[in-house]
Formats: structure tokens, C-alpha cells, sequence
């Protein structure tokens, strides 16, 4: 299923978005590293979904955003983007800060979102270990960071095997810049977010690699407690971004759980 | 051209092999390591050391601050200035300096300096920095915001001590509903303002704008130059004129009764240049703290770091200016024809350079440098 690329202009800010698939709308949301556009997972998703994968602001080729302060504006931002995309009532799908940034829609207006699915999101204070400081480490050891196993990721070659080219690590350093405004402090938490989370009733898959080295597998449990209608899925011998560890497992569990929308 | 003395008041009683185990002597290196007692006797050095600058004939003293490092444990460039200001009597006490963009409270700030002032009797040179990455950390200040709350600090410092309060202020990063101190600067309209510089042109060219005393620290000459341009871009668009009084530069430098005495103090300061400056890049520039072209400009202007150079290559490129009386004031004599400053900083006191080794050049600096220097 092949994406087209698409600019929708919101707030003043050119978003660049990916599309492609067929079927009702998925909004996916990436997290910190920035948008990879489609990959295994979302090819295999998009044969039964329409599937949204914008570019943050302040991220890649999307336009700057430095009046933003932290996800509660990115998150009134995507509800202004459901909107403008036209997409009536999606689901959303967000990964890592794309998860935060889903939960926090939801609490804000949860009738505009169908099913949620949180992959390995940050958003909440742990109530055991911390969240790993990532802008105290570097690009290079992130990389080996997020991941259980290099040797178990099916694209990691194709992902990550060429060094970056200038542009290339323009825009890392920019999607990290973008990262550190919007999550800097708290660090990567909304401290309010536990307050509100039990207003959110949309079924929720929430889906976590067993060891994650960023954000403790038990964050997983907590949004699940807190969500009223959530299920959790852990995945042995993944870390911190199943999409890209267990492409196919992760496509699956979100067939299934979308699956049972609509019929 | 006038003379600053200036230490960093380090800690550095500690087994160095210690400090090599962790990635970093800033933020990492534990606290277990520091001593309380020698601290407090340290303290009590420095400052007599500093006293002593004032008697010397020294026409500054530079104070500044760091954070969770035994390279320079003077905390609070205020609270040391308060201490001076009392202790000492002639010299200027310069501030450099006070790190705007992780305070959260510019009024107390202004109010702090002021007091300075006045307790000294106006003899405060209030500094600016925008600090070093690691102090973003220490303070968990966004490092993305460093420059905007540095000017949006500075302005409202300024405003504080020009205007008539109350007032109030609203502003990106600050929020004051009622801006009225009582305490301002002795100095009119308000104490000099200096700016230090490493590799940011941004940072000089807004210094330029306004007037104030530029300070490049421990940078070849040519991009001490390079940065002077910047400056004189800035003062030109304000239609201001630069005379070498708006531009200083920062050594390290140490005078013995000997050339051998003084070559083996002088080697104290290479702790500085490399140990103390160890530690991950993300340490000391996190994400967004730097503008592309100031990232762009670093890169040039520090092909190699400090820390890859050997203690005779820190003397040839007079990062290090180490001598008899007679040869530091011949080298300052050149540092100055070559770029023209009215103001040279001195850090003066390193690492394990002893107070009696210390003192002694403290006062040949007065009795025979400092006057040599005196017409230039």
C-alpha cells in the first residue's frame, strides 16, 4: 500500500502528513525519534485503514512551532487536525510522546476519537523506576536504547545501517530540540494527567515491549488502571518500540483490536 | 589596560583516580567526594587571595559561579560579591557572572546586585552569561529556551533598576504582578554591563547593540577577532563607536620569582582546560541550546579542543601565560596589541596551585606588572 504525501495547514504550520490505505481513518502518531512514515506495520494496517501519519510540528519538514510548551498543545492541535483533515471520528494511534499526546486528546475531548491505542507511552510519573533521561544521552546510544535487540529487528539495516546524511541529521537534531520543548519539564509527564485519564471510556489497547529501557513496563498497568475500558498487551523480548521490533505481531494486535470496531 | 583576578575557588583535594571512574567531573561526580572541612578552609583562602588582588593594585576582581563541579565550587557570584564588597576596598568587583536564563526570579536578581553595589560603594561590574549546558541540567531549565530567557531576564533586570515601579510584567517566561524593589543599584543609570563570549556570534552581536563590555574566554586570537567583528556589527547598527574599553579578554596566567617556578605553577591550569571540561557533549550542550550557527561557528572556531592540547602548546597559543614579571608583562603587552582590548582577565588560581605560590603572584602582578601595564 504506497502513502502519498500531503501539507495541511493548521495554526499557521504546514503539517507534513503521510496517507495511504483503505477503510476508515487512523491517525498514527509518532513518537520522539520523529516520523518514519510507512513502514512494515503500517503497510500491512493500511490494507484495512486509511491511515494518517502526520509530522509533528517543529519535527522533519513540518513547520516550526516554538511557541508550543509542552504536549497538552500539541494534543489541542491534533484535535484541530482531525478536523481539518476531515476525519470525521478516527482512531488514533500514537507511539512514545504520540501516546501521550493521544491520551491527552482523548481527555480532552474523548468523543472525537474512536479506539485508542497507546504504544509504550510516556504521560505518566512511574510509580516504580523513572523514565530514561534521553536528551542526556546521545543519538547513537538512544538508538541501541530503545530497542531489546538489534539483532531482532527486522529493518533495522534498511532503518538505521547508513550513517546520516547532512540532512538527515539536520532534522534529527531538530526533531530533538522539538522533543526536548515540549517534554523538558516535568520531564516527559503531565503530572494532572492521572486526573483525567478516568474521563476517557474508548476502548484502549494499550501495548508495551516487556523491556522497554525508557519507560518502565509497569507506566503500562497505571494507564491501564486508570483507563476505565483499556486492555494491556505486554510483548516478550521487545523494548521500547514494538511497531519497528515485532512489525508483523504489532500489526496483528492492531487489526484485531480495530477489527472489532465497526464489524 | 586594566588587570582582573580572578578564581575559580576549586575543590580539587580529591584522589583524581577517583574522578576518572564517572563520565564526568560536572553533575556526576559525587558529593561524597567533597570535604566539608577543607571547603570551609578553602573559602577562607580564596578570599583572602582575592583581598589581597584589591591591595595589590588589581583593578578588578571577577567573580563567577558553577554547579555540581569541584572545578569551582563559589556557588553564587552575588553572595561572593556581598563578602567582597565588605572586605576589600578599591578594586571593581566583577560579576561574570550571573546566569540569566536559569533564574526564575530576575527581580530578586536585580535586587541582589544592586545591594552589592551600594554596600561597595558602586564598584560593581554586573555580568551576564548564558551559562554552560551543565548548568541547564543542574537547574533542569530548558535548554531550549536558554537565549530567550537570557534577554527576556536581562530586560527585565534592566527594567527594574530604570524604571519607576511599580510595575508589572508579563512575559513569555516571566511573570510579575508587582515589580517594586526596594533596592536599587548605587551606580547610574545602572552598574556596566559585561558580556562573556565562546563561540556564539548572536551573543555578540546583541552585546554590540548595547553597548556593553565584551569578553571572550580562552578562544584563539583569530576568533577572538572573528567575535570582535560581530560586536563591532552589532555597535554599528547602533550607531555606537568601540573603543577598547568595550572589549576584554579572559587567560589564565601566573608570575613566579623564576621562569622554571612559574612554568611549574602555570601547569595547575591544565586541570581546567581538559579534566574539568570532560564529560558527554550533551552534558555541556544540550539539545537546542545553541543556534546552527552558533554550533557552526563553535566547530570552527575549536577545531581542537582544550583538552587535546599539551601544556606547551597552551603556552604557545596563550591560553597560558606563565613567567617572570617582566615576560607576562611582555605577552600581556602582546595579547593586547594583538586584539586591541582595554580589559584583560586573569584566572589566576587553579586546581593544586598552593596559597603561598598564589599570593606570591598576586603581588609581583601588582608590584611590577600591573604598572607596566598601566599606559597601554
Amino acid at each position: 500500500m504506497q502513502a502519498t504525501e500531503l501539507t495541511i495547514r493548521i495554526a499557521g504550520i504546514d503539517v507534513h502528513t503521510w496517507v495511504g490505505g483503505r477503510g476508515d481513518p487512523l491517525l498514527v502518531l509518532h513518537g520522539a525519534g520523529g516520523n518514519r512514515g510507512f513502514t512494515r506495520w503500517t503497510h500491512q494496517v493500511a490494507e484495512r485503514f486509511t491511515v494518517w501519519a502526520p509530522t509533528h510540528p517543529g519535527f522533519g519538514t513540518s513547520g516550526d512551532a516554538d511557541w508550543m510548551e509542552g504536549i497538552d498543545d500539541l494534543a489541542r492541535f491534533y484535535l484541530w487536525f482531525i478536523d481539518a483533515a476531515k476525519l470525521g471520528q478516527p482512531h488514533v494511534l500514537g507511539q512514545s510522546i504520540g501516546g501521550w499526546t493521544a491520551a491527552e486528546m482523548a481527555t480532552m475531548s474523548p468523543g472525537s476519537i474512536d479506539r485508542l491505542v497507546l504504544v509504550d507511552p510516556v504521560g505518566l510519573k512511574p510509580e516504580m523506576g523513572e523514565i530514561l533521561d534521553v536528551f542526556y544521552h546521545s543519538p547513537a546510544e538512544l538508538r541501541d536504547l530503545m530497542v531489546c535487540d538489534p539483532k531482532t529487528v527486522p529493518d533495522w539495516d534498511e532503518l538505521f545501517g547508513q550513517a546520516p546524511s547532512p540532512a538527515e541529521a539536520q532534522i534529527a537534531t531538530r526533531n530533538r530540540e522539538m522533543a526536548a520543548r515540549l517534554t523538558w519539564k516535568p520531564y516527559m509527564h503531565n503530572p494532572r494527567l492521572t486526573q483525567f485519564l478516568p474521563r476517557v471510556a474508548n476502548p484502549t489497547l494499550i501495548v508495551w515491549g516487556r523491556e522497554d529501557r525508557i519507560v518502565p513496563v509497569e507506566c503500562g498497568a497505571q494507564y491501564r488502571r486508570l483507563l476505565p475500558n483499556a486492555t494491556l498487551t505486554v510483548l516478550d523480548r521487545c523494548g521500547h518500540v514494538p511497531p519497528l521490533e515485532q512489525p508483523d505481531t504489532f500489526a496483528r494486535l492492531v487489526l484485531d483490536f480495530l477489527g472489532d470496531a465497526r464489524g | 589596560m586594566k588587570l582582573y583576578y580572578f578564581s575559580e575557588m576549586p575543590h580539587h583535594e580529591y584522589p583524581d583516580a577517583e574522578g576518572d571512574k564517572y563520565p564526568s567531573l560536572r553533575l556526576a561526580f559525587p558529593n561524597r567526594f567533597f570535604d566539608r572541612a577543607t571547603a570551609a578552609t578553602n573559602y577562607t583562602r580564596y578570599l583572602d587571595e582575592y583581598e589581597f588582588a584589591d591591595q595589590a593594585g588589581y583593578h578588578g576582581l571577577m567573580i563567577n559561579e558553577h554547579h555540581s563541579t569541584p572545578s569551582c565550587v563559589n556557588v553564587g557570584v552575588n553572595m561572593t560579591a556581598a563578602v567582597l564588597a565588605r572586605t576589600t576596598r578599591r578594586a571593581k568587583l566583577l560579576l561574570l557572572g550571573n546566569i540569566l536564563p536559569i533564574e526564575d526570579n530576575p527581580v530578586r536578581m536585580a535586587e541582589q546586585i544592586a545591594m552589592a553595589d551600594l554596600i561597595s560603594g558602586g564598584r560593581v561590574l554586573s555580568g551576564f552569561v548564558r551559562g554552560v549546558g551543565v548548568e541547564q541540567w543542574w537547574a533542569n531549565a530548558n535548554p531550549v529556551h536558554n537565549r530567550e530567557r537570557f534577554e527576556e531576564c536581562h530586560d527585565l533586570i534592566l527594567k527594574c533598576w530604570t524604571e519607576p515601579g511599580p510595575f508589572r510584567w508579563e512575559g513569555r517566561h516571566y511573570h510579575f504582578r508587582h515589580v517594586n524593589p526596594w533596592c536599587l543599584p548605587l551606580q547610574q543609570p545602572h552598574p556596566p554591563i559585561w558580556i562573556p563570549g565562546t563561540a556564539s556570534p548572536e551573543t555578540a552581536i546583541w552585546a554590540g547593540r548595547r553597548g556593553y563590555t565584551y569578553v571572550p574566554f580562552l578562544v584563539p586570537f583569530d576568533v577572538a577577532r572573528e567575535l570582535f567583528e560581530f560586536y563591532r556589527r552589532g555597535a554599528a547598527e547602533a550607531g555606537r563607536p568601540v573603543t577598547p574599553d568595550n572589549l576584554g579578554f579572559l587567560i589564565c596566567a601566573v608570575t613566579a620569582d623564576t621562569k622554571p617556578k612559574a612554568l611549574e605553577a602555570g601547569r595547575h591550569f591544565v586541570w581546567r582546560m581538559g579534566p574539568t571540561l570532560r564529560g558527554p557533549v550533551d552534558w555541556f550542550q544540550p539539545v537546542g541550546m545553541r543556534s546552527r550557527a552558533g554550533t557552526e561557528f563553535a566547530l570552527r572556531a575549536r577545531p581542537r579542543s582544550l583538552a587535546a592540547m599539551s601544556y606547551d602548546e597552551l603556552l604557545a597559543e596563550h591560553f597560558i601565560i606563565a613567567g617572570t614579571p617582566d615576560e607576562v608583562a611582555d605577552r600581556f603587552a602582546h595579547v593586547q596589541r594583538e586584539l586591541g582590548i582595554g580589559h584583560l582577565l586573569l584566572e589566576a588560581q587553579e586546581s593544586r596551585m598552593d596559597h603561598l605560590t598564589t599570593m606570591r603572584s598576586i603581588e609581583l602582578m601588582g608590584a611590577k606588572v600591573i604598572p607596566a601595564l598601566a599606559t597601554l
